[in-house]
């Protein structure tokens, strides 16, 4: 009896493996498709090479005024020594050099305290990492400012550029991660006043537009004190900031407790826990996790958010940037070389933060999903 | 419990500062500091460097002041400002002085609760034109096409203008000045309008600055200077003889590189001034070498026009209104006797 063999294996027909299938698949599957992927590879042939060459070959990367940029055999490309003279401006602001290590300092703190969840062991997450975390705006901001610490008094005129944009995001998450939580719980309350007042701040703040509560902040409220009374400009951008951010999550966590089955109020009732214990020990650790992707998403956005403090005279990156446009030491139009800059500073940033947050997404799926 | 909530305080505490009414000037001497709103950037006129330091027509007007009332320069409070919170940062308190390219307008003056305290420059809208033009005056330029930025006075002006000398001219409106630079180089209009002092810096950005010209001719009035609040008399009179004081020590011939030797062996109008003779500081409440101050360490108004946008500067403006009435400007400081 002849033995079964099979013959070997023929190598899949060259049209549908490796890069030419890969192309065939992705690039050319359709006439449409085809049309397509020409007519983008045309337009990144026609444009590329002289991106690439304004933005590295013929570019200036080494001096200290923009006079390297004009100078006979200078390369016509973009004048990075604009953004190398002023990148102490664009990341520290005016805070004066010997200090700077506080920033730095407080930099390297916040990187811990977020952190900490992860490093600490678990039974001083609760007692240690928690408060540390909230009480971070307000430790970090007076060492920054440095009088009740003891240190040299640095005016928040002086604080700026990039780091500020960091401080200010970070400070007004933190603050507004249990505000709002406060009020998504008060809105689905049964008091009717505690309720109405929840309804009408998160109505409010979400209603209205950011740039209006910037000015509001800024022009109006100064009006409202009594005379001789001033309030920091940057503690009232603060302010503005922790309720804007606050209005948006507590929506965020609203849609938590939806998503939270019925069923595990009750089983809590029925175990005889008291409302905090419950919406506590129960609820809240599966708001958070069915939250965490939208939480994540509104911070990005109230990163990007902090931009608009340029319109009031903040000066954090994008003001800094224009700033030194007006300088009259670079006024040869080195606009684009700035913008590219501080979109590339906030891609990096946004970018890294989408990839935590999925890890942390990851982290936390213990769902029942198959 | 208790500590949180002092943390907490103590951290609101830092942003919140309360101030006596007793008049600014008290207020200013107590702090130690003068707090001072000026543009976050406009070249020239209030600029930092990449050091973070201020400089700039403008502010020197700050650095003066500071100089009369606590005897130094550097102690200012620099607060840029954006054009629309810069009156409401004078009403509240939040800065003693305002000098921020600020037009002095009826409507300002007298409805406001503020007042200016004088003209520090003498701007006015200009045009720019191509030299290959070959136009000398703006009367040449019916039937031009003109880049204008968009939603600013400048266009109702320039209309006016028109119309009143029955020329004719085609508006291409741009939104920013940078965008309106770029059209003006593409050759989109023959000639580009703006404030004189913002052509200078407009005519830097050209890739051939040496292209182009501006004309002489000046279409609106635009007095821009430093503004104080209403209702305190004693700090109006130190920022406007401050800024006198700038005024005056040009005129009379004294600079910060001749100012020791005016102050000991130097005309009499020279020495009333730097407080060797009389009693000028006195009767401002001020020290009698308050003017000797501004002088030493901010220069007088000459040198500080030269260093930030005359000819010491990028900008080169040429003086033109802005110089002493004896030398064919506007400039006039009454005497200090």
């Amino acid at each position: 009896m002849r033995e079964f063999q099979a013959l070997p294996a023929q190598p899949a027909p060259v049209d549908t493996v490796g890069p030419i299938g890969w192309m065939k698949t992705n690039l050319f599957s359709t006439p449409i498709n085809a049309v397509v992927s020409i007519s983008i590879f045309a337009f990144l042939v026609y444009v590329l090479p002289d991106t690439i060459d304004w933005l590295f070959f013929s570019a200036n990367w080494v001096g200290s005024t923009q006079d390297v940029c004009s100078a006979e055999g200078a390369g016509d490309g973009a004048c990075w020594v604009f953004v190398s003279a002023w990148m102490q401006q664009f990341i520290y602001g005016s805070y004066p050099d010997p200090e700077l290590w506080r920033v730095n300092a407080a930099l390297v703190a916040l990187g811990l305290v977020i952190a900490a969840p992860y490093l600490l062991p678990k039974h001083f997450r609760n007692t240690v990492g928690v408060p540390l975390f909230l009480l971070f705006p307000f430790i970090g901001a007076a060492f920054l400012d440095g009088r009740i610490f003891g240190l040299e008094y640095v005016s928040t005129d002086f604080w700026g550029g990039f780091s500020l944009n960091i401080f200010l995001a970070a400070a007004s998450i933190i603050i507004a991660f249990p505000l709002s939580f406060l009020w998504a719980l008060g809105r689905r309350s049964d008091m009717p006043f505690v309720r109405s007042v929840c309804v009408i701040l998160i109505e409010f703040f979400r209603g209205v537009p950011v740039l209006a509560l910037f000015f509001m902040g800024s022009v109006m409220l100064p009006l409202f004190f009594p005379e001789g009374v001033t309030i920091d400009k940057l503690l009232r951008v603060w302010i503005v900031l922790i309720l804007f951010m606050s209005g948006y999550m507590a929506e965020v966590f609203r849609g938590g407790f939806q998503a939270i089955p019925q069923g595990q109020y009750e089983a809590a009732d029925s175990l005889g826990l008291s409302y905090w214990q419950k919406t506590l020990l129960i609820i809240f650790p599966q708001v958070i996790k069915v939250s965490m992707p939208n939480i994540l998403a509104t911070f990005v956005m109230l990163f990007k958010n902090t931009t608009f403090l340029l319109i009031i005279g903040i000066f954090e990156i994008l003001n800094t940037t224009q700033t030194a446009l007006t300088n009259s030491n670079w006024l040869e139009g080195h606009a684009a070389e700035g913008y590219i800059f501080v979109g590339l500073v906030f891609w990096c940033c946004c970018f890294g933060m989408s990839m935590i947050s999925s890890n942390i997404e990851k982290k936390l799926d213990t769902s029942h999903r198959s | 419990m208790l500590k949180l909530s002092s943390i907490i305080a103590a951290g609101l505490a830092v942003g919140l500062s309360f101030s006596a009414t007793a008049g600014t000037l008290e207020d200013v001497k107590k702090r130690g500091m003068l707090s001072c709103g000026v543009s976050s950037g406009l070249a020239g006129f209030s600029q930092k460097d990449e050091k973070g330091a201020w400089s700039g027509l403008d502010v020197d007007v700050c650095r003066a002041v500071a100089a009369a009332v606590l005897g130094d320069e550097s102690k200012v409070q620099y607060k840029p400002l954006t054009a629309k919170e810069r009156f409401t940062a004078l009403q509240s308190g939040e800065v003693d002085l305002l000098s921020r390219n600020t037009t002095w307008t009826h409507t300002r003056d007298t409805s406001l609760g503020l007042n200016f305290a004088g003209v520090n420059y003498y701007d006015g809208q200009g045009f720019m034109v191509s030299k290959k033009l070959g136009v000398k005056s703006a009367m040449e330029l019916d039937g031009a096409s003109a880049c204008i930025q968009a939603g600013t006075t400048t266009e109702l002006n320039m209309a006016d203008y028109f119309r009143a000398n029955g020329m004719k001219y085609t508006a291409v409106t741009f939104d920013t000045s940078d965008l309106t630079r770029q059209g003006f180089e593409s050759g989109r209009c023959d000639v580009l309008t703006s404030d004189q002092s913002q052509l200078y810096a407009i005519r830097i950005g050209l890739k051939d600055p040496s292209s182009a010209m501006v004309l002489p001719e000046v279409i609106s009035k635009e007095p821009l200077g430093p503004v104080v609040s209403q209702g305190d008399d004693a700090w109006f009179n130190i920022v406007r003889w401050s800024m006198f004081a700038l005024i005056e020590a040009e005129f009379l011939g004294v600079n910060s590189a001749n100012v020791d030797k005016m102050k000991a062996e130097g005309k009499p109008g020279q020495k009333r001034l730097l407080g060797t003779e009389g009693d000028a500081g006195e009767k401002l409440g001020l020290s009698a070498d308050w003017a000797y101050n501004i002088v030493k360490q901010v220069g007088n108004y000459g040198e500080s026009f030269e260093r930030n946008v005359g000819m010491g500067s990028p900008l080169k403006i040429a003086r033109g209104l802005n110089a002493q009435w004896n030398q064919g400007g506007i400039l006039y400081s009454p005497p200090v006797r």
